[in-house]
């Protein structure tokens, strides 16, 4: 197959997976039977992908700013989210795949850092994070931060001090868990908006910590130069 | 409850280098196809317009997926207990899915 674009077809084989099959036959048969629409279909495959980590970075703000809700959030992460407009029961009203789960949120001290995985498959927040990052399901990944996760911290440019504890959890289909991360020093009287800009999708995840001059917004290479020097390790 | 059997239909699926060969972490060195999100959705509207709740699929998945189709990998496990589950409830039977399965093909592979 030839193509004009300067880069190899997205499907290179050409060989057409049965589960592939078998799935667009389920759901053919279902929609011909009426159990739910073409509809029903598309708008939870659309909404599925409108999540993002903005969710997450609201409750770690708001949770940096308001004791009260930090606590309520610790306590209870489910309850906690409505809060800030994330409803773990959408769109159904009965949740997603991520039904039935408890959303718990981990919060570092200056000795306990956090970091969450899936060793078995990709079990992730979705609807406080959006779509998990593809390193995130790598066994590279998987594998190794369960087993030597400072080793794998530090490939991601987090050099932890041997006196902080890691701790890393293992998500599973009944658990989901976040990071909140510590708030940096230097923002002292930021909005919670100003805030959630530097709490990206990694410092939730626990791969990185938040710095007040950094957002997922910016591009790496138009960085300021205490940014290129990489000084993201709590010492 | 009685002993599950699996479905000739869904074993047939099951092509040779798919198959599990890796019990400890089983989604192995491999990225989620599309049509895994799609799968995602279509349990999610399951649920939603009450044909198979998600929790008692997911029992089922762990149920069904360590036992008779513990050859299939686990990211098939819900597009195979789905199926397992629809023909189980007669909702759909052996022959339809089958002759389904041909009518897509022969449309994905038509040039």
């Amino acid at each position: 197959m030839s193509t004009t674009h300067g880069h190899a077809p997205i499907q290179e084989s050409g060989q057409l997976s049965e589960f592939e099959v078998l799935e667009l036959a389920v759901r053919e048969l279902a929609i011909e039977k009426g159990l739910f629409s073409a509809e029903d279909h598309r708008r939870f495959s659309e909404w599925a992908e409108s999540r993002g980590p903005h969710g997450g970075s609201k409750l770690v703000a708001k949770a940096w700013v308001d004791p009260a809700f930090k606590e309520r959030l610790l306590t209870n992460g489910t309850e906690a989210c409505k809060e800030v407009g994330l409803n773990w029961l959408e769109p159904t009203g009965q949740g997603t795949p991520s039904d039935y789960t408890f959303f718990y949120v981990l919060e570092n001290t200056p000795k306990l850092h956090n970091v969450i995985v899936c060793t078995l498959c990709s079990c992730y927040p979705r609807p406080v994070l959006g779509m998990s990052p593809d390193w995130y399901r790598t066994p590279n990944y998987r594998r190794r931060m369960v087993r030597w996760p400072r080793e794998v911290l530090a490939e991601f440019g987090l050099h932890l001090s041997p006196d902080v504890e890691v701790r890393v959890h293992d998500s599973n289909q009944k658990s989901r868990f976040m990071v909140m991360p510590m708030r940096p020093e230097g923002t002292e009287g930021w909005s919670e908006e100003q805030l959630a800009a530097i709490v990206t999708r990694d410092c939730m995840i626990g791969v990185a910590l938040p710095r007040p001059d950094w957002t997922a917004q910016q591009v790496p290479s138009q960085a300021t130069p205490s940014q290129a020097k990489g000084k993201g390790g709590r010492k | 409850m009685s002993e599950a059997k699996p479905y000739e239909v869904l074993l047939d699926a099951l092509d040779a280098a798919d198959e599990r060969t890796d019990t400890a972490l089983q989604c192995g060195e491999r990225v989620p196809a599309p049509w895994e999100s799609a799968m995602q959705a279509t349990c999610e509207c399951l649920s939603w317009r009450g044909s198979l709740d998600n929790l008692e699929r997911r029992q089922a998945e762990d149920r069904l997926g360590e036992t008779v189709y513990s050859r299939f990998p686990v990211h098939a496990r819900s597009v195979v207990v789905v199926a397992h589950s629809l023909m189980d409830r007669s909702v759909i039977d052996q022959d339809e899915l089958k002759s389904k399965m041909k009518e897509v093909r022969a449309r994905l592979e038509r040039e």
